[in-house]
């Protein structure tokens, strides 16, 4: 028995609640503004101005859903963050506000909106309050197109789905350091502006890698929509983006064909991965599925610096320069900072998500659950069940559709176990110094990732090549 | 070429052990101590708020008034009050004040204390509101005769050998006649003070009357009898603590007290 | 790797910042003067001050008896270090007799607050170096057990006042003595823990390593001591260059830094140090004699024979000497001290110029200042 499994148990408890409310609220948002005020609207009358209206409401539900989804969300990485930290150093973490300490992170939101607004001497006063804008609302809008890849294309979410999101959602990721440097400028203490410009530095710096390796990807998936991206993921591990972009597929077919006695299966390997060939074949999938792992590390590497997490937390730098760029933020400012940053974290999971861990598809292989349950017949037989009773509610005024559901659900387990790992490093690595960090940025990371680019590039033309 | 692989496998490797050392630690129990919800386990001689003992067996108050505390303190947090005894011609206690703002705990007054009366209590919850709060009077820091027992039992301190000369018992009723009062602004645990006042009450009437009569100064400022809600003794403690001390108690948010005094005015 | 920046040939106004006094990693109240080019220090001057007590004026003012109460507030990390010193002087210019268990008790707690000295800087250093929320935590839960026994024989955790001239306040119970022996035997694990983590960390290593090089003589010129002069290579440790106490009768060597003294070699001498002061810990629990603990009645009006007496010892930072005048009165005529810190603190500029913002931190956290014990 672990030693430590209550506090393990009231994690676990308090995550499990955290997750409910988020989802419960923004679900429900979505649900009053995407359902039920258009059905409203619509029972009005067979009015034109009505019909416009529930149009109008339906294409905000996912402004609306981003909106609700951020604040909470928020609030919720920092008690994770604050309370996964406490259990690796041996203690206990906030547990004094709320039942169990749920509340603690709801409080010291109210603080921060309760405290008083500086603007300190010589400041820029406009530039001071723009900073913050300017770094919190990419993580608004550069969102957006995350949200058709996470709910499984819902109806409501469909309009987000753009043809190129990823190339979308990596200019708008690279708009928040303009902020940084804004306010490191503005405030009017050289702390802020060292760490400003630190920071512009280094968005430059990883910019290259973080980008060229989602590169990598998109080359593999001929696709810049991050939602077909994600439905060539679907039917277990072996599909993910990790393990060489679709170079596994054949395997995963394969094991299939194998495990439910079919007598094709070779003719099924041959297909994929032609014999005459063999040697040719099987380096350039090795070469694949290395090269994938490693961009899939490269991004996450990348992606550290670019929400300025330990290891790269250099514009804030604490035991540096105070806090970097927000040393003289305080109040609401400071809060939509803090804000920014977590939301940026979790955009930056979600992507890797997204592109590398299968998006909201199923880790284990739908073969192997259907081997593996072949007798157990009721739980297929409760979920049919329950789908059946719902199907008025699901198919009437769209209150679940399984597929959303069971892609969120895993969505949300593969983003937060991210987000968790970036807890866990925080919790181990110090910090780079400055010179450090551009040498890790532009002479091993960059021509790594080229190196990546490249092999990808040849790996995938032998491939199709022979196929 | 070669050399930048190998240390690239290091580096990742050497994270790795360090992600896997922090990992681990969550199985761990946590070493926090709740501390409002569970008190600390503190060592007899830890240096806490100052107090002042009684005989754990006959319940008088040990201090002689010898201002040894007084003296050897380096803040000079300690002020004794005391007169000459006319009739004895020995020091008696008027009242004894630590200005715990002041005082850094370093426990040398107890060393030096020759009758183990003053001794550092394992309480470190005196957070207040004013500064003047914090300057203990007789009364806030006369422990009752459990308290001390305790503490004589967990310092290991040999009992006091009992005082032969009477005229040393008519200190006491000056503190232990406040204590009833004061027993319920303090929140400590209330059992050995409840069972300990009936006794005090039978133990203390006859050298108070013996006091009220030896002086004669202080009986015109006692002179008014409409005291009724109080009995007589703890009317008698008051008018022994003089003018000087009415000012300070006065500060003191002590209800009991405080009315007590205003009568007197 | 390019160590020293050059940035000649990009000429740009110097910029100059107070790091300090309410800075968050100036380890009290160090306030640095520095001049910037860029990210490099291009000049250092470190104003102190900010922490005086006057603690020498007061040792004056107050009895012997009384003034062993305030030498702890000396260096308020390492205590019984101080009050060692102090009585050392004392009883050099009295001449008493020091009972030998007390000689072992005073060895035995100050092993042990060398080691709980050294993890707090083990924390600190690594917060220096950015490592903010996790591992700082783990050296301070060690720290916090022996805290805890100094609390239960000396009263309080961290002014301790435990030794006097003469010997030591109180004889711990046999239970105390099972608790630190517990300690002892779970603390090499603790350390292997703490190694795992940051020892042989790359982003550690390549922030340290060459990093604050103190050469050998640059540090004599100074009169660098401590763990600090050991990285470089120098064999300077009061407990054997010039024993004290029982440190003769103890088995033990001296850490010595294998490098050319930068900031991962005293980051390791330190770690080493640890090591070897728990296992002095453990010789002293062995040899304890039983017997005495007072050579000399502590009592108000404390004295000590008229002369004058200059005592060293080997404290955490390093060489920590006092020096004590006395009239034969229950005051000393004048008390001095020789501070560790102050003088480890004055090669700081000399180790910074030419180095990045970042650098400040880890080679200022790697000499171990205190600033109560610079500033006295």
């Amino acid at each position: 028995m672990l030693a430590n499994s209550a506090e393990l148990f009231k994690f676990t408890r308090l995550t499990l609640i955290w997750l409910t409310i988020i989802f419960g609220s923004v679900w429900g948002a979505c649900f009053v503004v995407g359902v039920l005020i258009p059905t409203l609207l619509l029972h009005l009358g067979e009015n034109e101005i009505f019909a416009l209206l529930a149009q109008i409401c339906q294409y905000l539900t996912p402004v609306i859903a981003i909106l609700v989804f951020i604040p909470i969300n928020a609030m919720f990485m920092v008690l994770v963050e604050r309370r996964g930290l406490a259990l690796f150093t041996v203690r206990m973490g906030p547990n004094r506000v709320g039942p169990d300490g749920l509340l603690q992170t709801a409080a010291d939101a109210v603080k921060l909106l309760f405290k008083e607004d500086i603007i300190p001497t010589g400041a820029d006063a406009w530039l001071f309050t723009l900073a913050p804008i300017i770094f919190f609302a990419p993580s608004i809008f550069g969102s957006i197109p995350l949200l058709a890849a996470i709910t499984g294309n819902n109806d409501l979410f469909a309009i987000t789905n753009l043809p190129t999101g990823i190339f979308f959602i990596i200019a708008a990721s690279s708009v928040p350091v303009v902020g940084i440097v804004m306010g490191g400028w503005a405030s009017n203490n050289k702390y802020s502006l060292v760490g400003g410009l630190r920071s512009a530095a280094q968005a430059i710096s990883y910019e290259i890698p973080l980008v060229l390796s989602l590169v990598t990807i998109c080359y593999l998936n001929q696709s810049l929509n991050v939602v077909e991206i994600a439905s060539r993921q679907t039917g277990g591990f072996l599909n993910w983006n990790i393990f060489g972009g679709g170079a596994l597929n054949g395997l995963d077919k394969y094991f299939n064909a194998l495990i439910n006695g079919s007598s094709n299966a070779n003719d099924i390997l041959q297909a994929y991965y032609p014999s005459n060939q063999w040697i040719l074949t099987v380096i350039a999938i090795a070469g694949l599925v290395v090269s994938t792992i490693i961009a899939f590390f490269m991004y996450i590497t990348a992606a550290c610096a670019e929400v300025n997490r330990i290891p790269f937390d250099l514009p804030e730098a604490e035991s540096e320069l105070v806090s970097g760029y927000n040393t003289e933020y305080s109040g609401i400012k400071f809060a939509i900072f803090f804000l920014a940053e977590f939301t940026n974290l979790f955009i930056v999971s979600s992507i890797a998500t997204i592109m590398f861990l299968g998006a909201g598809n199923n880790p284990i292989p739908q073969f192997l659950i259907d081997y593996l349950f072949k007798n157990v017949t009721f739980i297929p037989q409760t979920i049919n069940a329950i789908t059946q009773a719902l199907s008025p509610l699901i198919n009437q005024i769209h209150l679940i559709n399984p597929i959303t559901f069971w892609s969120v659900v895993w969505m949300i387990v593969k983003t937060y176990s991210l987000v968790f790992f970036a807890v866990l490093v925080r919790g181990t690595l110090p910090r780079f110094k400055i010179d450090q960090l551009m040498d890790f940025g532009w002479k091993r990371l960059i021509p790594l990732s080229l190196l990546v680019f490249f092999i990808v590039i040849f790996a995938k033309g032998v491939i199709n090549t022979n196929v | 070429m070669s050399n930048l692989i190998t240390r690239a496998k290091d580096s990742i490797y050497q994270v790795l052990r360090g992600l896997k050392t922090v990992a681990v630690h969550s199985l761990r129990i946590p070493t926090t101590k709740e501390y409002p919800d569970t008190m600390p386990p503190l060592p007899p001689h830890f240096r806490g708020r100052l107090a002042l003992n009684v005989n754990p067996e006959t319940n008088e108050h040990l201090c002689i008034s010898c201002r040894q505390c007084e003296r050897v303190c380096p803040d000079k947090c300690i002020e004794i009050t005391a007169h000459k005894s006319p009739e004895t011609n020995k020091l008696e206690l008027i009242d004894f004040k630590i200005d715990h703002g002041l005082c850094m705990f370093c426990g040398l007054c107890t060393e030096v204390c020759p009758t183990d009366c003053i001794i550092n209590t394992n309480d470190f919850e005196m957070a207040d509101y004013s500064r003047e709060a914090l300057v203990y009077d007789i009364r806030k820091l006369t422990l009752t005769q459990g308290e001390s027992s305790h503490y004589f039992a967990a310092k290991e301190i040999a009992l006091p050998k009992p005082k032969p000369t009477k005229p040393a018992v008519t200190v006491t009723p000056a503190t232990s006649t406040v204590k009833p009062a004061e027993a319920k602004t303090e929140s400590k645990p209330a059992e050995v003070k409840t069972e300990s006042k009936p006794e005090e009450a039978k133990t203390e009437s006859k050298p108070a009357e013996v006091k009220t009569e030896s002086k004669p100064a202080e009986a015109k400022t006692e002179s008014k009898p409409e005291e009724a809600k109080t009995e007589s003794k703890p009317e008698e403690a008051k008018t022994e603590s003089k003018p000087e001390e009415v000012k300070t108690e006065a500060k003191l948010e002590e209800t009991d007290i405080k009315s007590t005094d205003n009568d007197i005015k | 790797m390019s160590t020293n920046l050059d940035t000649t040939n990009l000429k740009t106004d110097e910029m100059i910042i107070n790091m300090g006094p309410q800075h968050p990693a100036t380890h009290g109240v160090l306030r640095l003067i520095l001049k910037l080019d860029g990210e490099i220090v291009r000049h250092v001057e470190p104003v102190i001050g900010h922490l005086h007590r006057a603690q020498e004026w007061q040792g004056q003012n107050r009895t012997l008896f009384q003034y062993q109460a305030l030498i702890d507030r000396v260096d308020y990390l390492s205590g019984m270090f101080t009050s060692l010193a102090f009585a050392h002087a004392c009883e050099q210019i009295d001449g008493c007799q020091i009972p030998p268990r007390a000689q072992y008790l005073r060895a035995l707690v100050c092993e042990m607050n060398r080691i709980s000295s050294h993890l707090l800087w083990l924390g600190t250093f690594l917060i220096d170096l950015g490592a903010l929320f996790g591992f700082p935590f783990y050296p301070f839960r060690e720290r916090e057990k022996l805290l805890d026994l100094f609390e239960e024989i000396a009263g309080q955790r961290m002014m301790f006042n435990y030794i006097r001239i003469g010997g030591v306040q109180r004889d711990p119970k046999q239970s105390w003595f099972e608790k630190v022996r517990k300690f002892t035997a779970e603390f090499p694990d603790r350390i292997n823990e703490y190694e795992a983590i940051v020892t042989q960390n790359p982003i550690v290593l390549k922030r340290t390593k060459g990093v604050g090089i103190l050469d050998k003589s640059v540090a004599m010129d100074y009169g660098v001591t401590g763990p600090s002069i050991r990285g470089s290579g120098i064999n300077y440790d009061l407990r054997k260059t010039r024993p004290y106490g029982i440190y003769p009768e103890l088995n033990f060597e001296i850490p010595l830094g294998q490098n050319q003294g930068d900031t991962w070699d005293r980051y390791m001498c330190r770690i080493l140090e640890m090591r070897q002061s728990n296992n002095l810990i453990n010789q002293c629990l062995d040899k304890m004699p039983e017997g005495e603990i007072l050579g000399k009645k502590q009592i108000a009006g404390l004295r000590i024979k008229a002369g004058e007496g200059f005592a060293a010892i080997e404290s955490p930072r390093g060489v920590l000497g006092c020096y004590v005048i006395s009239n034969g009165s229950d005051k000393a005529y004048r008390i001095r001290w020789r501070n560790p810190s102050f003088c480890n603190l004055a090669v700081l500029p000399s180790l910074l110029i030419g180095r990045p913002i970042s650098d400040i931190m880890a080679i200022f956290g790697s000499i171990d200042v205190i600033l109560p014990d610079v500033d006295r």
